[in-house]
Parts: structure tokens; sequence; C-alpha cells
């Protein structure tokens, strides 16, 4: 479905990926592990034409990706819960969800999939009327990744979704990254909580300076020594 | 700029004038009028560059220097100083301080407003200054039948004030030759570059950057925007002053025509087009648009002219490109922002590495352990303070509602000295407004709050920070475009001393004064493991390294209290190890108090003294980590079910 062969990506001089090649398959979750600067969030960015790479390819369906502006690769099918979440502070939280739906052709499946977000995050549905940028760290969180559903997005990109949020609502995120997934969306999930990540994910790709280092299934990658001792933090 | 370029300046500039004369190019009044020019965009810069204030009407500081100049120096108006030997020198400083004040009075209503507010009231008072000058010339005051002021000209009007005095030394031709007038505006505008490099590498210059990367980021690090802000404004307005009254006594008439708007947008172009925030840059600036402005397009339309008449095309002959000035001028600024936004001299705002070495890439964040023995000596002398265990801060009955919402609903909370006290609770639950209420960014509705005895309710961040409370934001908030070691320096700000003088004329204390901070600054970053990043600028670092320049910023402001709001939110189990160890530390040696807000139930639950737990603005649970762990309300709002078999499974392998 997605495919990244040979990428090399810079911000200024500074080489933030070397070569990176991974794929995704539809239907999966695909999580990259990696310390903060390796890469990760240069990836997604990258798969959305922000980051224009200067060698290698991107490819979502057989079509080429990279040289394509980010709202035509979103109208592909690909949408994004960043991190640090950027959703628009002086709209409402409905209008940010409407937003979120602007590029989706199908006007009659928005109301449902309102619905839908609201079930999963009922604090949503509680904050309808108030402006993003005064709900919590944590809710913005869950309005970013809900902004990204409305897109209904074949390719579901989430960027740190757990971070800053409680326990209870860490293990809610993933449970609903499970049921998305399971409904049909196709994930690639970048997470500092690599535990979480890869007991929800199918595969795992291990980043390192800007390469991959290692790739496996999650059940592998969770029995490898290097992920334990680096990304679990088992001592 | 080395030594020996340094003299070739010097001597090309003394020797210019003479040059000049000798090849009788006659160019030295133009060359004094752009260094007026020069001088005014210098002063503009300290507004827009450094303090990051947007002024549209810059041109109305220029204004009321010359007509200070004019007020005080001319028959016209009836002044006693006209005529007398000393008059011109004691005028200028008269006319700066006059430039100086109004840029408080016209600062002073702007300082709650940012960014385009801001432009538009200083487009406002752009507009005023020249209307009221035209309008001033002729006041009749009249209440029934009496008349206090009875055709009172105090500006000229529209015919503007001329003579102005010039000024007098012994044996110095000032009437007849422009060289006096080279040398002095040389003299002047060269100590304005002095001072306003002094001024930027100063205690008040960091402290202009950084309202300028972010206001409330540097209130809560005890920069105090208001005053920080006004500073600008009259400092700014001052050096206009000066550029004003040189003017005035220059051309020794003036006329409220050279004052308009596009005066002041001339003066921005030549900002922006050098570089905001760089005395090169704008030096350069200015001396472009000068020569473009006097010199290429006067020559280009004698150009086209000639070739008009060579080829025959009549439209050509008749051309004047002196009227598009304004046009080449709002092209040019087009052309920079598209192409340069920074300027042309202006800072590089892009990371810069190492070009030859091909294999740089992003680095990694180190683990760097913080070490016992890091702990700088001065920090470790400032520990403490309160003696005994009673609380460093006293929460009572904290209430705040947003509209409907009771985001803090009578919490009470109270940290011993020395202990670390764990914030939790449900996203949304109130602890970032528990953090914005203590250190001063919202008022409380209800309640009190202690710290050390004495009551902080309406104080505003900055006088917090400078009682002992620092702290670190949820979304990390550093100066973007500053280096490592400025954000630091910022952090010390409120326990510096030197003032505007001070940082000028540089006196000895004030030397050891800076010195000293820079030592400081320099073993705080060694400590939190940033050593050898000094001139990195805070936006390049990687994530987790910025977490750790804001700690040791909030350090620096050498607090009792330490608010850290998520500090592992976003770094990996070894980072997050590494922070813990530090935060133990800081605890354990330096006997500082910490409230923590943390999601991370393994640092919560692992270095807290006590844990107290939020959830819907309201304290619902309030013990021991062992307590709360068990504690049904807090398993059910906020740990979940899953949480023990989480923590068995995290802990089991070890």
């Amino acid at each position: 479905m997605l495919e990244l062969a040979d990428v090399h990506a810079y911000y200024g001089n500074i080489r933030a990926l070397r070569g990176l090649s991974l794929s995704v398959e539809r239907g999966e979750i695909v999580t990259l592990i990696g310390a903060n600067g390796a890469g990760k969030t240069t990836t997604l960015r990258t798969i959305l034409g922000l980051v224009r790479p200067r060698r290698g390819h991107v490819s979502f369906n057989g079509q080429r990706l990279d040289g394509l502006a980010t709202d035509r690769i979103v109208r592909l099918g690909i949408a994004q819960s960043p991190e640090g979440r950027h959703i628009f502070p002086r709209m409402s939280v409905l209008e940010n969800l409407e937003l979120g739906a602007f590029v989706r052709p199908d006007r009659d499946g928005i109301a449902p999939d309102l619905e839908r977000v609201f079930a999963l995050f009922p604090r949503l549905r509680e904050r309808i009327e108030q402006k993003g940028g005064t709900l919590s760290g944590g809710e913005q969180q869950m309005l970013a990744i809900s902004r990204a559903l409305m897109a209904r997005p074949g390719l579901l990109l989430l960027d740190e979704p757990s971070m800053g949020l409680s326990p209870i609502l860490v293990e809610t995120i993933f449970r609903i990254i499970e049921d998305i997934n399971r409904q049909g969306t196709t994930i690639l999930l970048v997470e500092q909580n690599a535990r979480m990540a890869l007991r929800v994910a199918h595969r795992g790709y291990v980043i390192q300076t800007g390469r991959v280092v290692l790739h496996d299934t999650a059940a592998a990658l969770m029995r490898s020594d290097l992920v334990r001792k680096t990304y679990l933090g088992e001592k | 700029m080395t030594a020996l370029a340094r003299i070739a300046l010097v001597l090309a500039l003394l020797a210019y004038p003479f040059v000049d004369r000798v090849l009788g190019l006659q160019t030295v009044h133009a060359v004094s009028d752009g260094m007026i020019y020069m001088l005014l965009a210098l002063g503009l810069n300290i507004v827009v560059g450094y303090a990051g204030l947007l002024d549209l009407g810059y041109a109305a500081f220029f204004a009321i220097g010359a007509y200070a100049m004019g007020l005080l120096n001319s028959p016209v108006l009836g002044s006693p100083l006209y005529g007398h030997a000393w008059s011109f020198w004691v005028c200028i400083w008269v006319a700066a301080a006059v430039s100086a004040l109004l840029g408080l009075v016209i600062g002073a209503p702007t300082l709650r407003v940012r960014g385009d507010y801001l432009a538009i009231i200083t487009l406002g008072f752009g507009e005023i200054i020249p209307v009221a000058i035209r309008n001033l010339g002729d006041v009749t005051i009249e209440i029934g039948g009496w008349r206090p002021i009875e055709r009172l000209n105090l500006t000229g009007g529209e015919n503007g004030v001329n003579p102005v005095g010039r000024p007098h030394l012994p044996g110095v031709p000032f009437e007849t030759d422009p060289i006096p007038w080279y040398f002095l505006i040389l003299v002047i505008g060269a100590l304005s570059v002095w001072a306003m490099s002094r001024l930027r590498d100063s205690r008040l210059g960091r402290a202009w950057m950084a309202i300028r990367e972010d206001e409330t980021a540097a209130d809560c690090t005890g920069v105090n925007p208001v005053s920080t802000k006004l500073l600008a404004f009259a400092l700014g307005a001052s050096f206009s002053g000066f550029a004003g009254s040189v003017y005035a006594a220059k051309l020794q008439a003036i006329t409220p025509g050279a004052f308009e708007f596009q005066v002041s947008i001339m003066l921005l172009c030549m900002v922006v087009l050098g570089g905001a925030g760089s005395i090169r840059g704008v030096i350069l600036g200015a001396m472009l648009i000068t020569i473009f402005d006097r010199v290429v397009l006067s020559q280009t339309t004698f150009l086209v002219r000639a070739i008009g008449r060579a080829s025959g095309i009549s439209a050509l002959t008749t051309i004047d490109l002196t009227l598009w000035r304004w046009f080449f001028f709002g092209l040019g600024l087009v052309l920079v922002m598209l192409l340069r936004p920074q300027g042309l001299a202006g800072r590089r705002v892009r990371p810069v590495a190492a070009e030859t070495d091909d294999d740089a890439v992003v680095p990694e964040t180190p683990a760097v352990t913080p070490r016992k023995e890091a702990i700088p000596a001065w920090l470790r002398a400032r520990a403490g303070g309160v003696d005994g265990n009673e609380a460093v801060l006293d929460v009572r009955g904290l209430t705040k509602a947003f509209g409907g919402v009771m985001a803090l609903n009578a919490v009470d909370l109270a940290v011993p000295r020395g202990a670390i006290i764990g914030l939790i609770g449900p996203n949304g639950a109130g602890k970032t407004t528990f953090f914005n209420v203590v250190t001063g960014l919202i008022r409380p509705d209800e309640g009190h709050i202690t710290f050390a005895g004495t009551s902080l309710v309406g104080l505003r961040p900055n006088a917090i920070v400078a009682r002992g409370i620092a702290r670190t934001f949820q979304s990390i908030r550093l100066f973007p475009l500053m280096s490592v070691l400025d954000n630091v320096l910022v952090g010390e700000h409120c326990r510096l001393a030197s003032t505007v003088p001070g940082a000028v004329f540089r006196p000895p204390s004030v030397i050891a004064e800076e010195r000293r901070a820079r030592e400081r600054a320099r073993e705080l970053l060694a400590f939190v493991g940033l050593a050898g990043k000094d001139d990195d600028l805070a936006r390049n670092l990687p994530y987790g390294d910025q977490r750790r320049l804001e700690i040791a910023r909030a350090l620096a402001t050498e607090p009792r209290l330490l608010l850290l709001d998520e500090p592992t939110a976003g770094m990996n189990p070894r980072e997050t190890d590494t922070l813990t160890d530090l935060i133990g530390l800081l605890r354990r040696e330096l006997s500082l108090s910490i409230l923590l807000i943390e999601h991370d139930m393994e640092v919560v639950m692992g270095i807290s003294d006590r844990v107290s737990v939020l959830d819907y603005g309201t304290r619902i649970a309030e013990g021991t980590p062992a307590e709360i762990q068990r504690h049904p309300r807090v398993i059910e709002a906020y740990l979940g079910t899953g949480y023990e078999a989480e923590a068995a499974g995290r802990n089991a392998p070890r």
C-alpha cells in the first residue's frame, strides 16, 4: 500500500533520513520505533510531502507521492495526527472535526463519522462548542486524532498519539487504534511508548540516525535484545 | 571584522570628505543625509529587530526630535535659546529626551497588544503626528468671549520652522562647509552604533529578544514585559530624537512633509532589507536604499532617456524613474520577503551543519547521567532558604472557572520544603491550570496562595519568579532563535542588576556580573548534560535536549520551588530514567521543593513523597504513592484497571 525506497531527506544541511526503506501493507498496523532525532517524524513528514526527499521515492497504491503537494496527498487518502497536535486553536471542537472532513467527497458519511468519534472520545462531545485552544493538552490530542479520522483515510499516520495522556487514556487510545484498524484503516504509528506500540502493531521498524536498523514482526521485536534494552527500558 | 579591516574602514570614513573635495564630487551633503536615515533605521531596529514590536509609525519620533529642536532653537517660534553659542548642544539632548518620553507615552497603551494590533496602533500615531504638526501652526481657543490663547504658532504649520539655529564650535565653519556636518553626524552615528551593540549584548538586550521570541515564557522566566517593552520604545525613540534634531539643524528648516507615513515605510524597508536584529544588516540596508534612491534611480533615468533618443522610442525619452521610487521600494520589499525573509545580512535560521561532513546526521540524544559533583557550587549555596518542615507553598481553596467550566474547585495543596509532590489526574482535570494560577498567568477567582509566608495572589509572573518559583511548560517553550547559552542567561535575568547606563558604559561591576552569569550558565548546562552546545540555536536541539534546556533555564532563576509540567512527555525510557535521576538529585542535594505533573506512573510513583489527584477541578485523593495506587476512585478515573498488570509486567524482568 505504502512504500518508501531508499529515501534521503535533509533539513538544511543536516541529513535526517539516510536511505530509509519501509513498506506498509493494506490492513496492517506498522510502528516506527527510535530515539528522539532518529528520523521518525521526518519519515511521516516525507510521506505527506512536507519534506521533499532528495533521493529515493515514496509511493502509495502504486502512485508516486514524492513531488506531489501535501493537499493532493491527503486527497489520495492519507491523514495524519501530528506530533504536538496542531489543532486549530480559535475554532470550536466541532469546526476542527468538520475541517478534518474537508477533502471528503461523501458529505452524507460525515454525520455518522462524527458520532463515531464522539463514541470513541465522549470528552469531545462535552466540549463540542469550546475553542480548540482552550482544551487541555490531552483533550487536544484526542481532537487531533479525531480530526484525522474524520477524513476517513485509507492510511492513518499517528505521531506520538499517547503523548501527554493519562494512563487510562493511553490504554483507551491503543484500544481505539486497534478498533480503527479492525474497521479497515491501515495505520503507521510513531510512538515513544514502544511497549504499547509493539503490543498493538503487526510489524515494526527500528530507526537509528535516519535508517532502518531492524525490522520484524512486533512479537519478534519485543524479544530482541536491542529493542528490550534501548526502547523498552529493561536493564 | 579583522583589526586591519577595522582600521581601513575608519581611515576611509575619515578621508572620504577630503577626497570628495579634491575630486570635486560634492556628495558630502547627500552622504550625511543618508547617515541620518541610517541612524533612524538603527533606532527602529531596536523596536522591530530586538524587541519584535512592529512599529509602522516610527517617523513620528523623527518628527518629534526635529520639532523639539525647532521649538527650542528658532526665532520664528520665539525661543529664548536661539542664537546662543551653546544652544544646539543642549537642544539635541532635550530633543532625545522628549522623543524618549513620547516613546513611553506611545508605548504605554500598546503594551497589551502585539503583532497586527500593535502595528495598527503605531500606524495611527504615525498619521496623527504630521497632521497635528500641520494644524498647530495657528491655534485659537475661545471659551465664550474669552480667548486665553489667540493665534498661537506652535509648529509653524504647513510652512514649518525656518530658520533653525546651527551648532557653534569655535573655529568650525558649520555655516558654509558640509564637512563639519559630516563629522558631527559620523560621531553621533558611531556612538549610537557603539551604544546599541553594547545594549544588544547586555541583560536588557537578551530580555528584548526573549520578549520577541515568546512573551509568556519570558514573563515566566523573570523578565518584566512591561518595563522591557517600554524601554525598547523609549530607547528606540531617543535615537530618532538625535537624528531628528541634527536633521533640523542641518537643513535649517523643517516642514511637516518630511515626516509622512512613507518615511516610516522607507525606514522599515531599510531594517527588513538588511536584516532585522542585525546592526550590520541595517547599515547595509540603509546604504543600499539610499544609494538606490539618490544615485541609481537618477542615473538610470539618464540612461533610459539616452536609449530612448538613440532608438527613437519617444516614451522613453521623457521618463522619470525617480517618480517610481515607491514602486521600487515596494517591489524590493516583496522580493526580499519571498527570497530571503531574514534579510540580506540577517541571522540564518536554518540549521547549520558541517558542510564538509556529509555523514552529519541529526544527533541522537546521549544519555548523560546527572552527577552530584556536577551541581554548580553557587546553586548549592543558594539552596534552601526556608527552615524546618513547614510548607514552602500552601494553597487553600483555590477556585477558577472559565465560563461555566469549573477548572479548579476549592483545591488545597501544600508542598513541604524539600519534598516532591506529584500532581496527577485525567486530561482536562485542571492540572496545568493549577500551575498557571500559582505562577500568576491566571488570576484565581477565590483562594489563597502562600509562598514562604507571603501571598502570591495578584502578582505578575515575573514577580513570582523573583520570589523563587520557576516552571517548565507542557509543550516546551524555549526562546527558539536564541542560543542555548542565552536561553539560560535569560533565566538569570531577575538575579542580575545591570541597568541601561551600566549596559552601555560597562563599569567593572557590570563586567564582573556578566562574566559570573556566563560561568553560571555554562555550569548549569554542563550539569543537565548540554555542555559544549552554548552557541546552538535552541530550536535546533533535539527534543530531549530542549526539555533539559528548559529545566536549566528554570534553575537559573535560583528557585526554591520548581513546577515541572510533564517533563518526561515524549521521552524514551532511557531519557526518562536520566531525567528522573536529575529530579531526585535536585531534591536530595539542593533541598529543592518540586511539584510535578506527570503521566508516567513509574516516574510519579517512584519519586514522589506524596501524590494529589485532580478530577474535574476537584481534588479527589491525596496520599503516599502506595495509597494512591490502591485508591478506588483514582483507579476508576485515572489509572485504569490495566495499570497494575502493566506495572507488574514492567517490573518483572528486572
